[in-house]
């Protein structure tokens, strides 16, 4: 092998089923020890290029063309089983996505790592490579190496199990690595762990690495090169620092300006790609207003500017964004503990806090932020807000209801007046139903003729057109479904809107346009909003309030601004640094 | 991990003794006074009144329930009011036939259906797999008795290789316990065998989707390697859950081939005494019936533990 020879050489490759064809003929190359993003969006074919390399496509699917590995194998599409047996997880490896399948769980993680090097008969015998399995364990720092070895995987979180997966693929010392979404799945300061350690152990190496990603912010901390996939064709390759200051193809273009929270256009709105798939509401002339007699007896509200607090160690409990009189929720001194299952014959269940004397108000009108990463307690949050979950102890008010203690019953109008947009847009519509009976559901006491007018005006409001009330759920992509999750929600006039995570299973470009159809709805509706995410540029382009949750608690509250520029909490600093805007990347890159 | 056994076992214990309880109540509620039925109906009042004290009927509820429970406890499930003689032995023998040919019957199910549901969930897409997975789909539909009349016809009647019916105990006579053992024990594995390759068969096929099966062939491994090496134990969780449910049905469901057989198994003496209304009888077999499915649901629960790390510890 010449120096020039690259490590993987991809010519012409052609994936898909005898009716459909998925990748149309392309090709690219990766020089030993060159670390390569791959990008685009979801179903663009990223996925397939890589399980072609590996030769892991499903029987259904077919490949021509040809791939080469360090340029000596034959076409790696034409070899047979055995051969790629041989050199998979030994010449190349390839670490997934989803860190709490991908490991079996009924097998202790040393033993699995281990295997990989009986497998490929690098390590004498089961001693040696349970022995070698613990030091590359401690290679991908995972804290007490030789007892993690031991575990199960469900003893381990998830970047704890990508780090497993990693010293895994990088067991045989492979010349080429292949990472799918490999931080997708986890939380902000977990990802930039992660891919720190990735970064490290490749460069060390010398490994090549083509990176799959839908995330341009994760390519930029990576990579040095960058492919860019659009519908099954790579339309743009060059240096990351390049392509991110100066894309040439126009699909780039959009994808860089969507991914962009920071940069909006003269009306606050996030650039979009054109989608024709959807239509986008004629500045929702035809959306049904809050009429004229609603807005005047709405009272004329002073904006509310929070102060900027955090908590401090130790410190009594705060009182974060605290609005004089009324306001649209007021939460004193809430906690959620949850027995966990089980405990000992004799022992009493351990206790979980999920919340832990939390006090905030949000002002009527007012767009709140919660951000945190899994298992900070946000999600609980929301769900006692909603009147979902009850608190253990404290008082919420959320429009003048007590949620504490008060019945189905009594809650009848809160539910009409407070309404939420989960996260899966794929799991939270029932599939069974059209979209008129599903967005048509929250409302009671209403005509058939009344319900089909007012179900035809909200979806006109969220941008589908009305002859899609007669669809299914399945038949839409993810992007419209959400907006069909905002047109049930909003079909009731709440005057307070919960998003959990409501963006965060959409592509960047989808993205923007939700995010810029809810930034029209609560200003045309005079919405208070919620918005719970893990995705601090989400909530800074689209709340003007912000409260970080970690552990339970509220650490620190304030104008999304000023926490994002100045952060005062140690724990604020390290979730900002990890999610950096995208000025930042480019600067960081060039640099 | 012992924690979590002596929690199962603790539960079991409580089961047992609730189902002792409702079986108890069960026979006491039903319509008819044991004496009278022991005694028949041209019994006087007064012989059925003795007949009452002899047995102990005469005493409070609880009094008899803890006399009986205490006694099964010990292995005696007392008198029967038909032959006067005591009903342990009687239990205990048919019970052992019953055992013998229920894990017969799931030892030649299990030999075939694991072998052919993994193959026709490998060959999926194959015609050979399609073929074969139509097969087990037939013997799904075939009901155990006539599977049962069947092989007596052929084997038995025609060929005359096996004896068609009867039993013998293997302390006597092995050779001719195995001819009487085979028929029964084939008629009664053979649906199980095809309904447990269904299950098999579908298990393997999810297994085969899961992310770490494709890990596994990502790290070198071949197609089969990755699914013997990581599939097969995850496969094996639903299994059993459907194999403790069979075996738990056949205990009871045996007596259709113990009848074409004539094999003198638990369900047939159940039958028995049911039609003899000899009460103490069937208070005992169901009794012992039901700790048996209950035992059952333990070591499924048991295994699930031993094979499935994460139901280990106990939070």
């Amino acid at each position: 092998m010449t120096p020039s020879t690259p490590t993987l050489s991809v010519k012409d490759l052609r994936v898909g089923s005898p009716f459909n064809e998925l990748l149309h003929g392309i090709s690219f190359e990766i020089a030993a020890g060159e670390r390569v993003g791959l990008i685009g969006e979801s179903g663009s074919g990223k996925s397939l290029t890589a399980t072609s390399v590996m030769g892991l496509l499903p029987e259904t699917l077919m490949a021509t063309g040809t791939i080469n590995l360090n340029g000596i194998d034959a076409d790696l599409l034409t070899a047979s089983e055995r051969r790629l047996n041989r050199l998979r997880g030994n010449t190349m490896a390839m670490v997934f996505q989803e860190p709490m399948t991908a490991l079996n769980p009924l097998m202790r993680v040393g033993a699995q790592v281990a295997e990989i090097m009986m497998v490929h008969r690098t390590e004498r015998g089961r001693r040696q490579a349970r022995q070698r399995a613990v030091e590359l364990l401690a290679r991908v720092k995972l804290p007490n190496p030789a007892e993690a070895a031991l575990a199960f995987p469900h003893q381990l979180s998830g970047g704890q199990r990508q780090r497993v997966m990693l010293a895994m693929a990088l067991a045989n010392d492979p010349q080429l690595l292949l990472c799918d979404e490999p931080t997708t799945a986890l939380d902000v300061t977990v990802q930039a762990e992660v891919l720190k350690l990735i970064g490290d152990l490749v460069t060390d190496r010398g490994t090549a690495l083509l990176l799959i990603t839908h995330d341009i912010a994760v390519v930029a901390e990576v990579c040095q090169r960058v492919l860019v996939m659009y519908q099954g064709d790579i339309v743009e390759d060059g240096p990351v620092g390049r392509v991110l200051t100066a894309p040439q193809h126009p699909y780039t273009r959009k994808l860089i300006a969507a991914s962009d929270l920071s940069s909006v256009d003269d009306r606050g709105r996030l650039h979009t790609m054109s989608m024709p798939v959807i239509a986008t509401p004629p500045a929702a002339a035809s959306s049904p207003r809050p009429s004229q007699a609603d807005a005047a007896a709405a009272p004329i509200l002073l904006p509310h500017r929070a102060a900027h607090q955090r908590l401090e160690q130790g410190g009594p409990p705060v009182i974060f964004n605290e609005v004089a009189g009324a306001g649209a929720i007021r939460v004193r001194g809430l906690s959620r503990q949850y027995r966990r299952r089980g405990g000992g014959l004799f022992a009493p269940a351990p206790i979980v806090h999920g919340l832990r004397e939390v006090s905030f108000d949000v002002a009527e009108g007012q767009r709140f932020g919660i951000v945190g990463e899994s298992g900070s307690g946000k999600s609980t949050l929301m769900r006692i807000l909603c009147a979902l979950d009850q608190p253990t102890s404290g008082a919420v008010d959320v429009l003048g209801q007590s949620i504490g203690g008060a019945s189905e019953r009594q809650l009848r109008d809160f539910r009409s007046q407070v309404q939420i947009v989960f996260q899966d847009p794929m799991g939270s519509l029932d599939p069974r139903m059209k979209v008129r009976d599903i967005v048509a559901e929250p409302l009671h006491h209403v005509g058939r003729a009344e319900a089909q007018a007012r179900v035809e005006a909200q979806l006109a409001a969220v941008g589908l057109d009305a002859d899609v009330m007669h669809r299914h759920p399945h038949q839409f992509s993810g992007g419209q479904r959400q907006r069909i999750s905002i047109a049930r929600a909003l079909i009731t006039r709440p005057r307070v809107l919960v998003a959990d995570e409501a963006v965060s299973a959409l592509d960047v470009s989808v993205r923007a346009q939700v995010l810029n159809l809810l930034a029209d709805l609560v200003d045309e509706y005079q919405l208070t909003l919620v918005f719970v995410s893990h995705d601090l540029g989400v909530i800074r382009h689209l709340c003007d309030t912000v409260a970080v949750i970690s552990d339970g608690r509220i650490v620190e509250c304030g104008p999304t601004a000023s926490v994002y520029d100045r952060p005062l909490h140690p724990y604020t600093r390290q979730l900002v640094s990890a999610t950096p805007s995208m000025d930042e990347l480019a600067r960081r890159v060039i640099a | 991990m012992v924690l979590v056994v002596l929690r199962r076992l603790g539960v079991f214990a409580t089961t047992v003794i609730v189902a002792s309880v409702v079986t108890f109540l069960m026979l006491s509620i039903l319509p008819g006074d044991a004496a009278r039925i022991a005694l028949g109906v041209q019994a006087t009042e007064a012989d059925v009144a003795a007949q009452a004290t002899a047995m102990g009927l005469d005493r409070p509820a609880i009094v008899r329930y803890l006399d009986w429970f205490g006694h099964v406890l010990i292995g005696e499930f007392g008198t029967s009011t038909v032959s006067r003689q005591a009903i342990g032995p009687e239990i205990t023998d048919a019970l052992g036939i019953t055992v013998i040919l229920v894990l017969t019957s799931v030892v030649l199910a299990l030999l075939f259906a694991i072998p052919f549901g993994i193959l026709t969930a490998v060959r999926q897409r194959k015609p050979d797999g399609a073929i074969l997975s139509g097969i087990s789909q037939i013997g799904v539909a075939v009901p155990g008795f006539l599977a049962g009349m069947l092989l007596v016809t052929v084997f038995a009647v025609t060929l005359r290789w096996l004896p068609a019916g009867g039993w013998v105990d293997p302390g006597n006579d092995f050779g001719g316990f195995l001819e009487h053992l085979i028929l029964p024990a084939i008629a009664l594995g053979s649906v199980q065998g095809a309904v447990l390759s269904r299950y098999v068969r579908s298990s393997v096929l999810e297994v085969m989707r899961e992310d770490f099966i494709r890990t596994a062939r990502a790290k070198g491994l071949g197609a089969g390697r990755a699914l013997f090496r990581h599939g097969l134990r995850n496969a094996a969780v639903p299994v059993m859950t459907v194999l403790g449910l069979q075996i738990a049905t056949l205990l009871v469901g045996a007596v259709v081939i113990e009848r074409v057989f004539s094999i003198p198994g638990l369900g047939s003496l159940l039958l028995d005494k049911v039609a003899l209304r000899d009460l103490p009888a069937v208070q005992g077999i169901v009794l012992v019936l039901v700790v048996f499915v209950l035992l059952l649901n333990f070591l499924v629960d048991l295994a699930f533990t031993l094979i499935d790390p994460r139901l280990r510890s106990v939070s």
